[in-house]
């Protein structure tokens, strides 16, 4: 058992070895003198994929954005146990049937709730 | 498919869709209690009327329904029916959500109906998932800061512990290739010792899933949530929490650890040591710590905490002698059927008290026993219970733990237990104290609704009934704690 425990050892040693020396290479290099060092502002930016943001990202959305996307994966979830089913709906015969029946009235209501409690206005 | 066998669970769910729709068209709010009302007392009927019978396990041995499932399914099924009649006058503090308050004490107790008789590890964790869920939006109920702040600590720290009671499930799947209880148990016992021990995959899966049903039953290293829970929850909820969940959880931890993991010997004593020692530090730290709280619910929360304890030194007995075993089993299904009655009549008491004086604290209940003597009688009642002083119900259920304890040479735990329900006297007591010899800030007389009388004098009949004549309910419960194996 122990020895067990000696092997992941090993790997953690590695890993640390490994992480020390990649953080090391770079300063060795550049104390070397072996990089150039020419800075310039495009260099210096912040690295970030897509375009660059204009104005403050900390916007607040509508809250009824989640309503609607809770409402949706509802149906999204509904959707993905409905094609399984559909495609074996021979094999599943009348029982399998009636059980589907059971799941769509179930979240029927929870729709119906939603409705009625004037989720889907948008205001 | 026996769908027979699924009739309570599946009258409960009806119910509950049955409360969402008519609270969407029916504008007379108290029809949605007795909705409730009825459909748990028709699950209820069905429930008896199963009892004795030894059934097979249904949906492909995944749900088990022998009388094991029916006992906890009965104090489930109790334990809402209790809670829906004390929050008919409080729900009035959220009168605009009445229907989703009461359809989701309705689906949190279809989840412990499905929790007590999970015999597979992924209902086991589907369960738990549904009556969590519904348990973290019931405790924001309230929508103050309090109750706001114990709901997102509830749920972060839940959403915790089922990942580690998930990790737990899936290195023991990992480790046998099973998830069905009766099948990983098939497999740890044809297993050489050399083998189970040369892996640490199995005790550390066990651990983790101790971990995670710890929380659940607020033993003591998983217990920080329930202090500042049972505050900022509504009242009713906190005597839910503190009642039924924790029974939930007992029933899945008996389950797990009898059926899978009973034999053999030397696994069961190593849990049982894991759980001994559990037991001793949540009873002394749970008791110590509520000497010097100043509002009833933290109070109980703490005092919830060290229960647990006491509990646990049944399951402890039980991983001693697994094989042997009935004493512990049915001392903790025992206890839990006079907790059921005792907390629940303490916090409906309190639910009386605290709704009219608008307050919490433990000096504002002076002279109680003047301005309602009744409620005060009964809150005393409860408070000798969970001290466990005859001729109230806890005496009769730390007896009978106790005792278990002792025929399995669990001696020093017992000490360590006695020892503790002296200090709890203290806190308990003081209590007592005030409603009774407290002087009182007003004359005024405080009068309570009938139904919340109703649930006061039947929790109060439930504790006198298990204190003086525990022998019939100590039957059943010997009975319930022989599970089928599958």
């Amino acid at each position: 058992m122990i020895a067990n425990y000696g092997y992941i050892g090993l790997f953690l040693i590695a890993v640390v070895l490994f992480t020390l020396l990649m953080v090391t290479i770079p300063i060795a290099l550049r104390l070397l003198g072996l990089v150039p060092d020419k800075p310039n502002p495009i260099k210096n930016a912040v690295f970030e994929c897509g375009m660059e943001t204009i104005g403050k990202t900390w916007v607040q959305f509508n809250f009824h954005y989640y309503f609607y996307a809770l409402v949706f994966l509802i149906l999204d979830v509904l959707v993905i146990f409905l094609y399984p089913w559909a495609v074996s709906l021979r094999v599943l015969g009348v029982s399998g049937f009636i059980a589907v029946l059971v799941l769509i009235t179930i979240v029927l209501v929870g729709y119906l709730y939603a409705w009625k409690k004037k989720v889907l206005e948008w205001k | 498919m026996n769908l027979t066998l699924f009739i309570p669970e599946l009258t409960l769910t009806v119910f509950a869709i049955l409360v969402i729709l008519l609270d969407l068209f029916v504008r007379q709010k108290r029809v949605l209690a007795q909705v409730s009302i009825s459909g748990l007392v028709i699950a209820g009927v069905i429930t008896i009327a199963m009892w004795g019978n030894s059934f097979p396990a249904i949906f492909n041995n995944m749900l088990a329904v022998d009388n094991f499932a029916l006992f906890f399914k009965l104090i489930f099924l109790a334990v809402a029916f209790l809670v829906i009649l004390a929050s008919v006058d409080y729900t009035s503090r959220f009168a605009r959500f009445q229907g989703e308050y009461y359809a989701l004490v309705l689906l949190s107790t279809l989840g412990m109906m499905l929790m007590a008789g999970a015999a597979d590890l992924i209902t086991l964790y589907i369960s738990l998932e549904l009556t969590s869920i519904s348990l973290y939006a019931l405790v924001g109920f309230l929508k103050d800061g309090k109750s706001t702040e114990a709901s997102l600590k509830y749920l972060l720290l839940g959403a915790i512990s089922s990942a580690v009671l998930l990790y737990g499930m899936a290195l023991i799947f990992g480790f046998t290739g099973k998830t069905q209880l009766g099948e990983i148990a098939m497999v740890i016992q044809t297993m050489p010792a050399q083998t189970l021990l040369a892996s640490p995959a199995l005790i550390l899966g066990m651990v983790l899933l101790i971990a995670g049903f710890g929380f659940k039953i607020a033993a003591v290293p998983f217990q920080m949530w329930v202090p500042d829970v049972y505050e900022g929850a509504p009242t009713p909820i906190t005597a839910y929490l503190s009642v039924a969940s924790k029974a939930a959880g007992f029933a899945i931890i008996l389950r797990v650890f009898f059926s899978a993991f009973g034999q053999p010997e030397w696994l069961s004593l190593n849990w049982g040591m894991i759980f001994a020692v559990l037991a001793a530090i949540g009873m002394t730290l749970g008791n110590i710590m509520a000497i010097p709280q100043t509002n009833i619910k933290r109070l109980l929360g703490y005092s919830s905490i060290a229960q647990a304890g006491y509990l646990l030194i049944g399951l402890a007995a039980m991983g001693f002698s697994a094989g042997a075993d009935t004493a512990g089993r049915s001392g903790i299904l025992f206890f839990l059927a006079s907790y059921v009655f005792t907390n629940m009549g303490v916090f409906i008491a309190i639910i009386a008290i605290s709704t009219k004086l608008n307050s919490d604290q433990i000096e504002d209940y002076a002279g109680m026993g003047k301005r309602t003597p009744l409620v005060a009688l009964a809150l005393t009642l409860g408070l000798i219970s969970l001290i466990g002083m005859p001729p109230a119900a806890g005496f009769m259920a730390k007896f009978y733990i106790f005792s278990a304890a002792v025929q399995h040479n669990l001696l020093w735990l017992v000490i360590i237990a006695v020892i503790n329900s002296v200090i709890s006297a203290y806190y308990y007591l003081r209590v007592v104290k005030v409603m009774w010899l407290g002087k009182p800030a007003s004359e005024e007389k405080i009068s309570q609704s009938g139904t919340l009388k109703l649930a006061l004098v039947l929790a109060s009949l439930g504790i006198l009934l298990l204190g003086i004549l525990p022998g019939y309910v100590m039957r059943l419960a010997e009975f319930a704690a022989n599970m089928r194996l599958y």
